[in-house]
């Protein structure tokens, strides 16, 4: 997709008059109100809900019981062994998976994006495929793929090659390979993301490299992934989100007791188990604040290394 | 262009190799279920051959015998020996045979078990599932779509109170993990609107737009240049006729890639579904369905044709919509 050559650089109509800017914010009040009323009602009365449950110790079973506890919930958060254990689990995962999602997804978008590739669209559509798949789906298939009888893994690679088989396979504990393998074998919209960058960027840039006698390594390593850093950030915001149990673009969706990390296993385990929702809640918020650090950090250092095209500097 | 065929291969046995797991399934899906019992059975789909004697059925094996390998049906199998049938002379009668008959391959012929599929239709309610989640699906694309077009269309066109405050809070929106809205509103949908056993929990916050859509759409509108706005304004189109008329055929590719991509969380959607339809049996759509079938019957090849059925009509769409789906998403750093 070519970029629209702008002359100018409006982008809204130029008001002539008070009347008219009036006229254009109603509209656009309007236009936007769906999710302006969404907002409000989906979004933040439930935040303030479950930040007032969260200073309560409101338990499912005995709703009458229902007290303020204030911060005792918060303390009890700081010292539950249990959440400390699983908020660490999830930070590894999240250390570990994220800078994998995005190097495969990178790699395969230059692989996709290449002008010699025929075929292109089957190809990428191909590639995009797993990601169709529902995610209990992908486990099973997974692990009969996976199977020491009559998985292709054991029967097709490993006994020809006369190396082990590997042993049968359950999804147990919180490091199983299947954690790793499934978001990014399902990388497909990944893979779009990082595919519409790479389109972006004019092949001008290149051929002027390419006459100062820049090789394909530094062309990619010193021009198109630097070019692609919004993207890249992008990428990285939806990837953290999803990893501490935001359902976006990326989520394909397990049952409510399926999570992609332990820490909303707990959680799930604490609202849906033992029914604590006052305890679940703060749990919840907690989690939530610790996401909101990290994304704030990453804000906060974003403009030394992504590209704003606009910013001169 | 050099190097052209080096690279279509290497990007060909990727391919190959990524998608694997998908060929198991195909052909898992399409092999009997006791060809996943025998270890020795052959990879492709294939039907242990057996041999009508004396009014009963007796399989086939390869047994080393007498200088060769012969293909006998075996009728008497002992741990230590066995007693076989050359199929080719039942009058010579039993023939005893000194060892382990478990160890010996049998003898198979291609074989595709369409039945996998019939039993699903039978032990399934396919129909209803399938109205369930097309209705699920495609009152909820509706929904998403109308709501998220026109407040991307908003967002990119007109000046709004604050500034880009608004639009900064839709980012921020995104990265609000579900779980601190989703306590009090799963109460508010089961114990104030009894919404419990519904469609309604989940088709209803799509009225309300997608942020991540909106986000997309809205980049993508203000890369239309303005001054095809400015045409049809001054052949007197008021707003919602630039949308439908100017606006979206340039911004064709995003909205159908928007489309599918919200077509397939919704098809395989399950958390929620789990979470508030689980209990009625007439709504459950197919993935549901399927995954509560897949885990009471874990048996490969039913769990494999399982799967097909439900990835039969996203596929199809994949395929068709490919090359507006193809485009990819555009995400620069512009902020014009």
């Amino acid at each position: 997709m070519e970029s629209a050559t702008v002359i100018n650089n409006k982008t809204s109509v130029a008001p002539r008059s008070s009347f008219e800017t009036r006229y254009k914010r109603q509209i656009g009040l309007f236009l936007i109100s769906p999710w302006l009323v969404g907002l409000l009602i989906l979004k933040l009365v439930p935040i303030l809900a479950s930040l007032v449950i969260s200073f309560t110790d409101y338990q499912l079973l005995s709703p009458d019981k229902i007290r303020f506890i204030g911060v005792q919930n918060y303390l009890d958060v700081f010292k539950d062994n249990t959440a400390a254990f699983v908020l660490w689990q999830t930070i590894k995962l999240a250390l570990i998976i994220i800078p994998l999602q995005i190097t495969v997804s990178i790699g395969i978008a230059a692989m996709l994006n290449d002008r010699r590739l025929l075929m292109k669209d089957t190809i990428r559509t191909l590639f995009f495929l797993p990601s169709i798949i529902p995610a209990f789906a992908v486990i099973l298939m997974w692990q009969g793929f996976l199977d020491p009888g009559i998985g292709w893994l054991n029967r097709l690679f490993l006994q020809p090659l006369k190396l082990e088989n590997l042993p049968a396979f359950s999804p147990a504990g919180d490091m199983d390979p299947l954690l790793f393998l499934t978001p990014l074998w399902t990388i497909g919209p990944g893979i779009l993301i990082m595919m519409g960058a790479m389109q972006g960027i004019s092949s001008e840039i290149y051929e002027a490299a390419w006459l100062d006698g820049a090789g394909r390594l530094t062309r990619f390593f010193k021009m198109t992934i630097p070019l692609i850093t919004p993207a890249i950030f992008f990428s990285l915001i939806l990837n953290l989100t999803a990893v501490f149990g935001g359902a976006i673009l990326l989520d394909r969706g397990s049952t409510y007791r399926g999570e992609l990390s332990s820490y909303d296993g707990y959680v799930n385990y604490v609202l849906l188990d033992l029914f604590h929702v006052g305890y679940a809640s703060s749990l919840a918020w907690f989690f939530f604040v610790f996401v909101m650090i990290v994304i704030l950090i990453l804000f906060g250092t974003s403009w030394r290394w992504v590209y704003f095209p606009d910013r001169e500097r | 262009m050099r190097r052209v065929l080096p690279f279509n291969l290497f990007v060909w046995i990727l391919l190959l190799l990524y998608l694997l797991p998908v060929c198991f399934m195909i052909v898992t899906a399409l092999k009997p279920t006791e060809q996943l019992m025998d270890r020795n059975a052959p990879l492709y789909p294939a039907m242990h051959v057996s041999f009508e004697y004396q009014g009963r059925d007796y399989r086939l094996y390869h047994v080393p015998a007498g200088g060769g390998v012969r293909k006998w049906a075996l009728i008497k199998p002992r741990p230590d020996t066995a007693e076989f049938i050359d199929p080719q002379h039942p009058e010579t009668g039993p023939i005893k045979w000194e060892g382990n008959w478990r160890s010996l391959k049998g003898v198979y012929k291609f074989h595709i078990e369409w039945e996998n599929f019939t039993k699903l239709f039978g032990s399934l309610l396919f129909p209803r599932m399938f109205l369930n989640t097309f209705l699920m699906t495609f009152i909820g694309e509706i929904a998403i779509l109308t709501s998220s077009i026109l407040v991307a269309y908003g967002f990119s066109r007109f000046s709004l109170p604050g500034g880009n405050l608004l639009f900064y809070i839709l980012i921020a929106t995104i990265l609000i993990p579900e779980k601190v809205t989703f306590i009090p509103t799963f109460f508010v949908y089961v114990n104030f609107l009894h919404w419990m056993g519904t469609f309604l929990p989940i088709l209803v916050p799509l009225f309300f737009g997608n942020a991540v859509y909106i986000f997309l759409l809205r980049q993508n509108f203000r890369s239309i240049p303005i001054e095809l706005e400015e045409a049809a304004m001054l052949d007197g189109a008021g707003p919602l006729q630039r949308l439908f008329y100017v606006i979206l055929p340039q911004s064709l590719p995003v909205v159908i890639t928007v489309s599918l991509l919200h077509f397939f969380y919704a098809w395989n959607e399950i958390r929620e579904v789990s979470l508030y339809i689980g209990s009625n049996m007439k709504l459950i759509p197919l993935s549901y369905g399927v995954q509560n079938y897949q885990s009471f019957t874990p048996i490969q090849n039913l769990v494999e044709a399982s799967t097909i059925v439900v990835l039969a009509f996203p596929v199809m769409l994949l395929f068709l919509f490919q090359r507006f789906f193809m485009q990819g998403l555009v995400i620069t750093g512009a902020e014009k």
